[in-house]
C-alpha cells in the first residue's frame, strides 16, 4: 500500500506547465476573433448605408457581455485542462491545447457563419456549436476515465463491427424511405431538434475493430500466403471478415451517394492494413483495386460523374466559357465554384474575420465548404496555420501510436489518428477542385454535433493511450 | 482613425498571434523529441556481484528494460552465453514502481534472497537475484529516491 502511494505520488508530482503554457496563446487569439466580430457586422452595415469612410469611436466596441461564448468556452477548457492535470498528469501535452484553439474557432465561425447563411440564416447556430463543444468536452473527459482498460474494447470487436453496421443500416432505410435527393441522408432524426450522423461514429467503431482484428492476425496477414509469383496476396481467411466488413460499409454508402464516407473507410482499411503489415504492395494493390472501383463507378452512376466534372472547371479562363460551362457553373457546379471564387478573393492576409461574404454566397458554406469561409477571411496565411496545426496534431497521434507498447493499441492510436489525416485531405482536396468535392466535415472547424462528439471521443481515446503508455514505461501502472 | 484601419491592425493581431501560437507548439515538439533523445528512462540495472564458473567480471552492470527476459536465446533482453542459463531463465517486469522477479522454467533456478522464485516475487534494491550460478544485485532508482 505505502509503495503504490509513493508511486502514485511520483506520479502527480508533474503539473501540466507545457500544456498550461500553450493554451494562453488561442485564449487571446479566440477572444480577438470573438471582439473583432460585432465591430466587423457593424462595419459591414454601416458600409451598406453609407460611402464615406466609418470613423472610429470607443462606443462602437464590443463590451464584455458580447464575449460571453468565448468567455465560457474558456472557462470550460480550463476546467478540463486542470480534470487532466489531476488524473492524467502524462498524457499528451501539445494536442490539447491545439484541438481547443481549432474548436474554438468552429464555434466562432458558426457565429458568423449562422446570421447569413444562404440556406436560411440560422442566429442561434454559434450557440448551438457552442453547446456541442461543450458537451464534447463532457465526452472527451468521459473517453478517458472510462477507457481506464481498452480490453474489452479488444475483446468485443465483433459487437462494435455489428453495431456499426446496424445503426448505418437504419439509417440507410431511413434515408431510402424519405428522399434520395437531399444533400445528406446518413441522418437519424430524434423528434424534430436533434438529429444525428452515425457514419460519423461508424468510423471510429471500424477502427477498433480493424485495430482489434489486425493486431490478432497481422502475423499470417503480413506473411502473405498466396503467391503469384513476385505478387504475395494475404490469405483469405484472415482477411475474410476484414473484406466483408469493407465491402460491406462501401456499398451502403455508394448505395446512399456518400461518396465521401466511401473514401473514408477504403481509406482507413490501406492505412491500417499498411500499419498492421508494413507491406507497402498490399497498400499498391489495394489503390489499383481503388481506380479500377472508381473507373466502374464513375461509369456506372450518374453522381460520381457529376462530381468529377468540377474537377475539370477552368475557374481562369472564365472569360472564354462557352454556354453550357456556365450553365455548369450555376447549377451542379455553383458550390465549388463559389467556393474557389471566395478562396481568391481572401488573397495572402484575407479579408478579415466577419468582413467576407462567401457565408451568404457559397452553399453549405456551414459545414462542407468551410474550408473556403476560412480561407477567405484568414487568408492565405490563416489558412496555412490551419493546415500547420492539423499537422502537428496528426504528427502527435501518430507518435502515440509509435510509442504504444502493444499492437491494438498501436493500431488504435494510428487508426483514429488516419480518420484525421485522410478527412482533411479530402475536404480540403474538394474545396480547392483537386479532388470530387464530397460531404465529410473538417475537424473541429465544421458545424456539426455528432462531428464534434466523435472527434473528441476519438482525442479522448488518443490521449488515453499516450497516458497508459507514459504510466507503463515509468513502471507506475 | 477610422474603423477600417482598426480593423486591419486586428486582423494582423491575429495573424501574429497565430504565428506565434505555431511557434510555440514547434519549440514544445523540438524539445520533447530532444528529450526523449537524451533520455532513456531508467528503470535500474543489474550488477554481478558473483560470477560464478562464468567468465563475466563481478560489477558488469545489465540495463533493465520494464519487461525483461534473462537467458542463453539471443531473443533476451539480457543474454548470458553460459552452459548454466537456460534458453529462457528468468523473466522480470516493472510494475507500480516494483519489480518482479519468476522463474521462466529454467534447469538450475532462479533465487531471490536464496529463496526460489518459481512463483513472481517482489524484488526490492540490493535484492540478490541468482540465475543459475550468476549472482546479481539489484538496483532500482525509484527505491533509491524514496530513501
Amino acid at each position: 500500500m505505502a509503495r503504490q502511494m509513493a508511486a502514485r505520488e511520483i506520479g502527480r508530482r508533474h503539473y501540466r506547465w507545457r500544456e498550461l503554457w500553450l493554451l494562453i496563446v488561442p485564449f487571446l487569439i479566440l477572444l480577438l476573433e470573438m471582439f473583432q466580430l460585432p465591430l466587423a457586422q457593424y462595419y459591414k452595415s454601416s458600409i451598406s448605408t453609407s460611402t464615406q469612410r466609418i470613423p472610429f469611436s470607443t462606443s462602437i466596441l464590443p463590451t464584455v457581455h458580447d464575449l460571453i461564448p468565448i468567455l465560457g468556452l474558456i472557462a470550460a477548457v480550463v476546467v478540463v485542462h486542470i480534470a487532466l492535470t489531476i488524473f492524467f498528469p502524462k498524457a499528451d501535452q501539445v494536442i490539447f491545447p491545439v484541438v481547443a484553439l481549432l474548436s474554438g474557432l468552429g464555434v466562432l465561425f458558426a457565429l458568423r457563419n449562422g446570421p447569413d447563411l444562404t440556406r436560411g440564416p440560422d442566429p442561434n447556430l454559434g450557440i448551438k456549436q457552442l453547446a456541442w463543444v461543450l458537451i464534447g468536452l463532457v465526452v472527451f473527459l468521459v473517453t478517458l476515465f472510462g477507457l481506464r482498460s481498452m480490453d474489452w474494447l479488444r475483446r468485443y470487436k465483433y459487437t462494435w463491427a455489428v453495431l456499426g453496421l446496424v445503426l448505418v443500416g437504419v439509417t440507410l432505410a431511413h434515408a431510402l424511405r424519405t428522399n434520395l435527393n437531399s444533400p445528406t441522408h446518413d441522418q437519424l432524426n430524434f423528434g424534430s431538434t436533434i438529429s444525428i450522423q452515425p457514419s460519423e461514429f461508424l468510423k471510429i467503431l471500424i477502427v477498433v475493430f480493424f485495430a482489434a482484428y489486425l493486431s490478432e492476425n497481422r502475423d499470417v496477414i503480413a506473411e502473405g500466403s498466396i503467391h503469384f509469383g513476385p505478387i504475395s496476396l494475404p490469405p483469405m481467411r484472415q482477411l475474410g471478415p476484414l473484406l466483408l466488413m469493407l465491402g460491406i460499409s462501401l456499398l451502403l454508402f455508394l448505395g446512399i451517394r456518400e461518396l465521401g464516407l466511401a473514401l473514408l473507410i477504403y481509406g482507413i482499411f490501406l492505412a491500417m492494413l499498411y500499419l498492421g503489415s508494413g507491406k507497402l504492395s498490399y497498400v499498391l494493390g489495394g489503390l489499383a483495386v481503388f481506380f479500377l472501383l472508381g473507373f466502374i463507378g464513375y461509369a456506372l452512376l450518374g453522381y460520381i460523374r457529376q462530381r468529377f466534372a468540377a474537377v475539370g472547371l477552368d475557374m481562369v479562363n472564365w472569360q472564354n466559357w462557352n454556354d453550357a460551362t456556365r450553365n455548369f457553373v450555376q447549377n451542379a457546379g455553383l458550390q465549388v465554384a463559389q467556393g474557389l471564387v471566395a478562396i481568391s478573393s481572401g488573397g495572402i492576409l484575407g479579408a478579415g474575420f466577419g468582413l467576407g461574404h462567401a457565408s451568404a454566397l457559397v452553399p453549405v458554406a456551414e459545414s462542407d465548404m468551410i474550408v473556403s469561409v476560412i480561407a477567405e477571411e484568414l487568408g492565405l496565411t490563416g489558412m496555412f496555420a490551419l493546415i500547420a496545426f492539423y499537422l502537428f496534431l496528426i504528427y502527435r497521434g501518430y507518435r502515440i501510436a509509435i510509442e504504444a507498447r502493444e499492437p491494438f493499441y498501436q493500431l488504435l492510436a494510428g487508426g483514429l489518428t488516419s480518420i484525421f489525416g485522410i478527412q482533411i485531405l479530402v475536404i480540403c482536396g474538394g474545396n480547392l477542385k483537386l479532388f470530387p468535392l464530397t460531404g465529410l466535415p473538417l475537424p473541429f472547424l465544421s458545424y456539426g454535433g455528432s462531428s464534434i462528439i466523435a472527434n473528441f471521443i476519438i482525442i479522448g481515446i488518443l490521449l488515453r493511450i499516450s497516458h497508459n503508455t507514459a504510466m507503463e514505461r515509468e513502471g507506475l501502472a | 482613425m477610422t474603423l477600417d484601419v482598426f480593423l486591419l491592425i486586428l486582423r494582423l493581431l491575429g495573424i501574429v498571434l497565430l504565428y506565434l501560437f505555431l511557434m510555440q507548439v514547434i519549440i514544445s515538439i523540438t524539445r520533447d523529441l530532444r528529450k526523449t533523445a537524451e533520455v532513456n528512462l531508467d528503470v535500474g540495472e543489474l550488477i554481478v556481484v558473483d560470477s560464478g564458473p562464468s567468465q563475466i567480471a563481478p560489477g558488469t552492470r545489465f540495463k533493465l528494460e520494464p519487461q525483461t527476459t534473462i537467458g542463453r536465446g539471443p531473443t533476451n533482453t539480457i543474454q548470458i552465453n553460459e552452459s548454466f542459463v537456460s534458453a529462457e531463465h528468468t523473466r522480470m517486469w516493472f510494475r507500480k514502481g516494483v519489480w518482479y522477479v519468476q522463474d521462466a522454467g529454467s534447469t538450475n533456478g532462479t533465487y531471490l534472497n536464496n529463496q526460489p522464485a518459481r512463483a513472481p516475487l517482489q524484488a526490492r534494491s540490493g535484492d540478490i537475484i541468482q540465475v543459475g550460478f550468476l549472482r546479481f544485485k539489484l538496483s532500482n532508482p525509484l527505491d533509491e529516491r524514496r530513501k
